[in-house]
This record gives structure tokens, C-alpha cells and sequence, in this order.
């Protein structure tokens, strides 16, 4: 019996509400997807296609997803915080949902047969008698298709029946592995100068003088230089020329140091610094209002404390981010692979004085990077100069340097934690206090500051002060409220001012300190409680699917006998309270060097209807990984001058040899909404490498990285 | 090498024979020009990739006479004479090899900036497992 479920269609449908917005049918056997969401290897191409090809029964290897560009795909915001399945995949799937329903009733119509009896092949329906058919590409061709309308709720079959286990191909891996796989690096055009910025020392370094001698050189190697107040670029035909010069050009400028980086560690300043501090309340929100204080219990009670710190994180893309552009007869041409590239269209129109109809971005795709890195910099450095070389196609790659030291860092912070067990060993107080600074300085109109040359380019060196922003699950409190059911919180946001290093978007944003944070303090009440720390969080779950996550995590690691002298550990978190629920449990071994060997993981999650199962693994066990280079090795380092951490050498992240085995079970909540995926496991990895760390130790380490070094530290005090 | 270079020295330009998966070309270089740049513009082959510049990342990994070197700086004149296989090198025929398979199958890539760089490191591992192999037996 085939169930049918209610859908909402969704945020884009809400814009964007023809089908043809979404499909088009190109001949023969072609059918093309569209989506503002762009694929940057977290596989939307094949998830979208799959959707779709399982709604209009057709082999997906009929199905393209068009290449993205402003000038002819929806806009459907920033390509980010796990939203792309849930917007884009809902959209698809509805817009194929009603094309499929409208073409089978006008087949009907027009071949004279009784809708019940007509048999889909491939987008094709035959009249066995007279043999008249009725493609899909008939049909997009008429007026009906043209007027084909996506309602705000559709209903939708249950598709219980679908074998999840089965192997979808992605959409790029075929040309990935054999080389061929085009990146916008590998842009090549006949008239093309290949570009590098000139940095200076730091973000607060303006432009004094710079040697005569530059010129003869710069002659001599058919380079040009740009130079605009504090910003310098270098181009030229032969890109190694280019970027032989740096060094060379770098050391002919004289700079003059307008302000120190930082003076004093990090933490401190997070301490000593000016805030500004907001109550959140359940449901996620945060309110400028007079934050209360920490309640007091009396000694019948039990109240613990703890704090965690995180430092400076990178995104550590392993390509360095590029952008191509050419200014001709007025118009932009634009490559780019930021995540936002609508936004960047509105933001270079505005900046450059354009009509919009005179800049297109084409998305191409860069590497991988889950966040605000140098993409969206790179775009409008690329775009400046390609104004100042008309009519030639800029190709701007920023180098190791530039993208370790210039992009915007995930921030480093703090959190501050308090709870009070009654004597059943249930918490009835929590209070817990987030200090960063903002993840959010994407670009925007209006905002040019955000780009990091804007300061080099109008020598402009003022600290911009960036605002708290108060909705649910915002940057700095993004799950700060516990998915618990605690009977009274205190919960505080606090945004801190004047910090060294310039930060934004990094994956999940607040969210991996404050699930660490929140998770590894329950683990902390669990043994103070002396309760199985599954057993402690389900005490406080009322959320069954969260309840049924903890379950299946625990069944799955009690399948796996513990290793000799190893260690376990488990968290869990829904992101942002409303995606995926992700649950993660941890075994590894602390070596007599204290040094942490992962050896297993598991991970549970569950993120509403599977679209791409394939796709969701590779999601949370990709997550899995990041997280776990964050938790043990990650750190941006800095001096009063400059950013240390200019290279891999200086910036250690986890290698293959400490990849534990990882087993992912993914629980599939058919007719249930599709969740994103791309950001849940974050936290709970950091949150259970603590605890595991915690249980070998007997004794917390509270700052990130837990690498050998610093855990040593920590523990001598 | 970018670091120690004489910025003021002007480098002439002279002729190499360069043999990429099995194509020779002369090349007009400079003799400091590392390998990678003349595989991405000389033979116009972008497989292989520019990630650090540092011979720290492994996206320039190619493989000279079998055996794994990073491309990023050391001059193609060190490899003149020498057989390079790059990525799009490491199917026979169309064949893709035992590592690119498994890739594909597993669908082991997100981005795949990296992926060439892995492929073309893991090739020369299982080259060198083959041979000891081959060797004990």
C-alpha cells in the first residue's frame, strides 16, 4: 500500500514557485536541474539529481545539475549552514513531485487513455494500441508546462520501498580520479594575467615607499605592478614569474606598523575585554537584557563548575582560494567559488556603480572549504583588478601565506559552566556563558570593510565593531541551548570586543565550542553522578528521536568489544536544535607520551528522510574528521607583530595515521523532513574526544588543541 | 626555490626535451621553473595540482620513472630523459588503475583538489608493495 505524507515545499519555493524554475527538458533523454545551492563537495549535484530521478522514475544519469551563474539559476541565498537538502532538495523534489502528477493527467488527456492504465518509461508514456506516446519533452514544451505552479504544501508518496544500501555514483568522481575535473585554477584564457597580492606584515601595516630598483626588474620579467594607497598587486602572463617576484617585490617596500596585532594571550583578552552581553532563552534567541547571576543552592545540593577553551581556528582549505574576472565594454565577468555568490553580485554592483544586469558570476568550484574563507576576498580583488587591466581576463590566486594568514579564522573562545544536581541526581540548574567574538563578518553591502583589502585599499586602519545578532542559533550562541530538559537555565551571549585576529564563518560556527562545552559537562555530571552517561542524558531527554539516537549509538558500540588500554567517550547534539541529530561515541588510547591515538569511532545520525545516504556519511564522517583535527592538533598561532601559522608546518592538522576506523549508522525517518546534514557532527566529536580523554586521564583538559604539548601543560599546571 | 632567490638576476630562457605520460615536447623555460608549472602550462595537464608550493600538501605529486615526486619546486630540468606520469597518465588505455577504481567505487572524494595527489602517492605505495612482493616470491 503506498502511504501518502503531507510536505511543506520550503524556503526557496517561497521565491521561486514555477516548476520551471527548477526543471527544464533539454532532447534528447536530457533533463536539467536547477539550484542556487553550489557544490562544494559536499555532493548537492548528485543529492538533487537523486531526488529528482526517484519523483520522475528516470535513471539519474538523465539528470544535469545546471552550472550555476546569477544570471540564470534562482537565488537561494548563501550556500550554507546546512541548508542546501532542506531548501534546494525540497524545492526540486516538489517542482518534480507536480511536473511528473501534471504530465501523466495531460497524457492522459491527449492520447484518450484512462490515467490509471498509462505505464512510465522513462519519462515516456505508450498507447499499446495505437502506439501515439507522450514524453516528457513534449510536454515541457507546452504552455501547461510553462504554467506549472509549486503550491506551499503538496503531498507526497511514501517511498519506504527505496534500498537505501544501494551505490549512487557522484556526479564528478568519474573525471576527479582520472585528473580531468576542471577547478577555477585551471581557468585558461588567451588574453589572461595571472595576479598575487603583495601583503604586508600584518592587518595594520600602511605603505611607505618602495625601491626604484623594483622598476628595472619589473621590465625585465614583463610584470606590472598595481598599487592603490596600501594595496599591491603584481601580474603578469607567466604565472611563475609572478610568484617568483613576491619575494623580491616584498622585501623592496618599506611598511610602516600602524598597530600591534595583540598584546596580550588570548584568553585573557577574552577576559579582560570589552563585551556585550545578552540573555538567550530557550528556543535559541538571544535579548538585550540585564543578565542575571548565578543562582546559589545550599549545601543539600550539588554544584559543579568548569570552563573550556578554544583557540583561533582555520579553514585550512587545501587550495588556496581564486577568482578570475575581465572588465569589458563596461560589463563583469565573473568566476568565483565563494558560497555566496548572489551576494557577491549585489555587493561588487554596489561597490563598482553597475547596473545588475552588467556582472554575471559563474560559479566554479574551488577547494573544499565549509565556511567564509578567502573566496569572497579573492572575488572582489580579482574584480578590482581586472577594472584596472580592461578587456584582459584576471586569473588572482591567493598563495599558501595568503590564505593561512588572510582569511577570516573560526574565533577562539570561551565557555563558562555551572550546574546543580538535586539528590536524584537530576541537574534543575544550568547556567552557561559563550564569549567570542563574531562569526559573521561576511561580506554585505554597504559593508565593503568586510573584504580584507578594503583597509589596504583606502588605508583605513580603524577596528570596525562588530554587532551581537540576536536570532535563534546565531553565530556566538548557536546551540548554547541545551537540547536538555532542564528545569532552569541561564544562558548568556557574550561578544567581545577589540579581539586580535579577524574572524567569520568557520563550519557550524559556535556551535562545536558550545555542544563541546555543553557535552563534555554533562559527561562531568555524569560521573559526578555516578550514573552511565547514556543513561545521565536520556534522564533528561524528553525528544524521543533523540532518545532512539542515543540507543542506536549505544547498540552499535556495545557490538565492538573495547580495545586493551583504550578509552571510550560519547556526545551528541541536534544542530541548531532543528537539523540533524548526530551522536558520536569515541575509543583511543593515550600513549605514556600523552599522545592521543584514535582507534574507533561510531556515529549515529539521523537526519530526517535519507535523500543520499552515501552522501550523508560522507558528510558526517568528513565532519567527523575536521572535528577531530580541530580537537587534537588545531591552533592559529600569532606573536605582537604577525600570524605564525603561515604553512602546514606551522599549522598542524591530523594526518591519515591517527583516521580511527569509523562505522556510521544512519537512521532513515521516512515522510519526515530532509535535515541538513553538513555541520551536526562537529560538536559531539569534539565533545567525545574530551570525554574519552577525561576517562583515560581522570582529569579534564579544558583547552583546545589536546595535542601532546599542551595537554602536558595542562596537566603540570 | 622562491626563497633565496637573486630578484635582480634575469634568467635566460633555453631549450628542454620534457616527457609527459609518454609525450615529449621541447619546452623554453628558464632553468629554475619547477616541474609543476610546465606541466600545467606547457602541457596544458591540470590534474596536478598547486596547493602550498611548499612540498608539505602532496597536490603536486607526480610520479618520475614510477617513483612519487613533489612537482611544486624542484626545476623540470632535473628531469630531463625521464618518463613523468601525471594523473591523467595513471589509466592505461582508458583503464582506470586498482586505486583510481577504488576511488571511483567508494566515491572517495568531496571537493577533490587533493584527490590526484593522493591517487598519484598511493600508485607509487602500491608499486613499491607490488615489487616487494614480487621480489618474495
Amino acid at each position: 500500500m503506498v502511504n501518502t505524507i503531507k510536505l511543506n515545499t520550503g524556503a526557496s519555493v517561497k521565491d521561486y514557485n514555477k516548476v520551471s524554475d527548477w526543471l527544464s527538458f533539454e532532447t534528447p533523454d536530457k533533463i536539467l536541474i536547477s539550484s542556487g545551492k553550489v557544490d562544494i563537495g559536499q555532493h548537492i549535484s548528485t543529492t538533487l539529481a537523486l531526488i529528482s530521478s526517484r519523483e520522475l522514475e528516470v535513471d539519474i544519469n538523465s539528470i544535469t545539475v545546471k552550472k550555476l551563474n546569477t544570471d540564470v539559476t534562482p537565488n537561494e541565498g548563501i550556500t550554507a549552514s546546512s541548508l542546501s537538502v532542506p531548501n534546494s532538495g525540497t524545492a526540486i523534489r516538489s517542482a518534480s513531485i507536480i511536473f511528473k502528477k501534471s504530465f501523466l493527467d495531460y497524457a492522459s488527456k491527449s492520447l484518450n487513455l484512462n490515467k490509471n492504465n498509462l505505464k512510465l518509461d522513462n519519462g515516456v508514456v505508450k498507447d499499446p494500441d495505437s502506439n501515439a506516446s507522450m514524453s516528457y519533452w513534449d510536454f515541457s514544451k507546452t504552455d501547461e508546462f510553462l504554467k506549472l505552479i509549486i503550491p506551499e504544501n503538496i503531498e507526497i508518496f511514501d517511498q519506504t520501498n527505496i534500498d537505501h544500501d544501494l551505490h549512487v555514483e557522484t556526479k564528478f568522481i568519474n573525471s576527479i580520479v582520472k585528473g580531468e575535473y576542471k577547478f577555477l585554477h585551471d581557468l585558461k584564457f588567451d588574453d589572461m594575467l595571472h595576479a598575487r597580492i603583495i601583503r604586508p606584515p600584518s592587518y595594520s601595516h600602511k605603505f611607505l615607499s618602495i625601491d626604484d630598483k623594483v622598476n628595472k626588474y619589473l621590465n625585465d620579467h614583463n610584470l606590472e605592478l598595481y598599487i592603490k594607497n596600501s594595496f599591491i598587486a603584481v601580474l603578469g602572463v607567466d604565472e611563475y614569474e609572478v610568484i617568483k617576484s613576491l619575494n623580491f617585490l616584498k622585501n623592496s617596500i618599506e611598511w610602516e606598523q600602524i598597530n600591534k596585532l595583540a598584546n596580550d594571550k588570548i584568553f585573557n583578552l577574552i577576559d579582560q575585554n570589552e563585551k556585550d552581553s545578552l540573555v538567550v532563552k530557550r528556543g535559541g534567541e538571544a535579548f538585550h537584557e540585564d543578565v542575571p547571576e548565578i543562582k546559589s543552592f545550599d549545601d543539600n545540593y550539588k554544584t559543579i563548575t568548569t570552563e573550556f577553551n578554544k583557540p583561533y581556528l582555520m579553514h585550512g582549505s587545501i587550495g588556496p582560494s581564486a577568482s578570475c574576472s575581465i572588465y569589458k565594454n563596461g560589463k563583469f565577468e565573473i568566476y568565483s567559488h565563494s558560497q555566496a555568490i548572489y551576494a557577491l553580485k549585489s555587493i561588487l554592483t554596489n561597490a563598482f556603480n553597475l547596473n545588475e544586469n552588467n556582472i554575471t558570476l559563474h560559479f566554479m568550484p574551488g577547494a573544499g572549504c565549509y565556511g567564509h574563507n578567502g573566496a569572497d576576498d579573492v572575488t572582489y580583488e580579482a574584480a578590482l583588478l581586472s577594472k584596472e587591466f580592461e578587456n584582459k581576463h584576471v586569473l588572482l590566486k591567493w598563495t599558501r601565506e595568503d590564505e593561512n594568514c588572510w582569511e577570516p579564522y573560526g574565533s577562539a573562545s570561551k565557555n563558562k559552566l555551572t550546574a546543580t544536581l538535586d539528590d536524584k541526581n537530576r541537574i534543575i540548574y544550568w547556567s552557561s556563558e559563550a564569549y567570542s567574538d563574531t562569526y559573521l563578518t561576511r561580506p554585505m553591502v554597504n559593508k565593503l570593510e568586510n573584504f580584507v583589502s578594503q583597509r589596504f585599499l583606502n588605508n583605513d586602519f580603524k577596528k570596525y565593531k562588530a554587532s551581537p545578532r540576536t536570532g535563534a542559533h546565531m553565530g556566538i550562541h548557536r546551540n548554547l541551548d541545551p537540547i536538555y530538559n532542564f528545569k532552569e537555565t541561564r544562558l548568556v551571549k557574550n561578544l567581545v570586543h577589540d579581539l586580535p585576529l579577524r574572524t567569520s564563518a568557520l563550519r557550524t560556527l559556535g556551535a562545536f565550542a558550545n555542544t563541546t562545552a555543553t557535552e563534555t559537562f554533562m559527561d562531568e555530571l555524569s560521573i559526578e553522578a555516578n550514573i552511565d552517561p547514556f543513561e545521565f542524558r536520556i534522564n533528561h531527554l524528553d525528544d524521543e528521536r533523540a532518545i532512539d539516537l542515543l540507543n542506536d549509538l549505544k547498540m552499535h558500540m556495545e557490538k565492538d568489544n573495547p580495545l586493551e588500554n583504550s578509552y571510550r567517550g560519547i556526545a551528541f547534539s541536534r544542530y541548531k536544535n532543528s537539523a540533524s541529530y548526530c551522536a558520536v561515541g569515541v575509543e583511543l588510547i593515550v600513549t605514556d607520551n600523552v599522545e592521543i591515538e584514535l582507534q574507533r569511532a561510531w556515529i549515529t545520525v539521523d537526519a530526517g528522510e535519507i535523500a543520499f545516504k552515501e552522501g550523508i556519511e560522507a558528510q558526517v564522517e568528513g565532519g567527523f574528521i575536521q572535528a577531530a583535527s580541530w580537537s587534537l592538533y588545531e591552533q592559529v598561532d600569532f606573536d605582537n607583530n604577525e600570524i605564525l601559522s603561515k604553512d602546514w608546518d606551522n599549522y598542524k592538522i591530523i594526518e591519515f595515521d591517527n583516521i580511527p576506523l569509523i562505522k556510521t549508522s544512519v537512521i532513515n525517518r521516512v515522510g519526515y523532513p530532509y535535515l541538513g546534514v553538513g555541520e551536526a557532527v562537529a560538536g559531539p566529536t569534539g565533545a567525545s574526544i574530551s570525554n574519552a580523554i577525561r576517562r583515560a586521564l581522570g582529569e579534564r583538559i579544558k583547552t583546545m588543541p589536546f595535542s601532546q604539548e599542551s595537554i602536558k601543560k595542562q596537566l603540570l599546571g | 626555490m622562491v626563497d633565496g632567490l637573486q630578484g635582480n638576476l634575469i634568467m635566460s630562457k633555453s631549450e628542454y626535451n620534457i616527457t609527459v605520460n609518454g609525450e615529449t615536447k621541447s619546452v623554453v623555460i628558464t632553468e629554475d621553473k619547477p616541474l609543476l608549472y610546465v606541466i600545467r602550462d606547457d602541457f596544458n595537464l591540470t590534474g596536478t595540482k598547486l596547493g602550498c608550493g611548499l612540498e608539505q600538501c602532496g597536490s603536486c605529486a607526480v610520479l618520475v620513472d614510477g617513483n612519487k615526486v613533489l612537482s611544486c619546486n624542484r626545476p623540470a630540468v632535473e628531469f630531463v630523459d625521464k618518463e613523468i606520469t601525471t594523473i591523467e597518465g595513471i589509466a592505461k588505455n582508458d583503464v582506470l588503475n586498482e586505486i583510481q577504481q577504488s576511488f571511483k567505487k567508494f566515491n572517495a572524494a568531496q571537493c577533490g583538489y587533493c584527490t590526484s595527489g593522493i591517487i598519484v602517492s598511493l600508485t607509487d605505495l602500491f608499486n613499491k608493495r607490488n615489487h616487494l612482493i614480487e621480489k618474495k616470491l
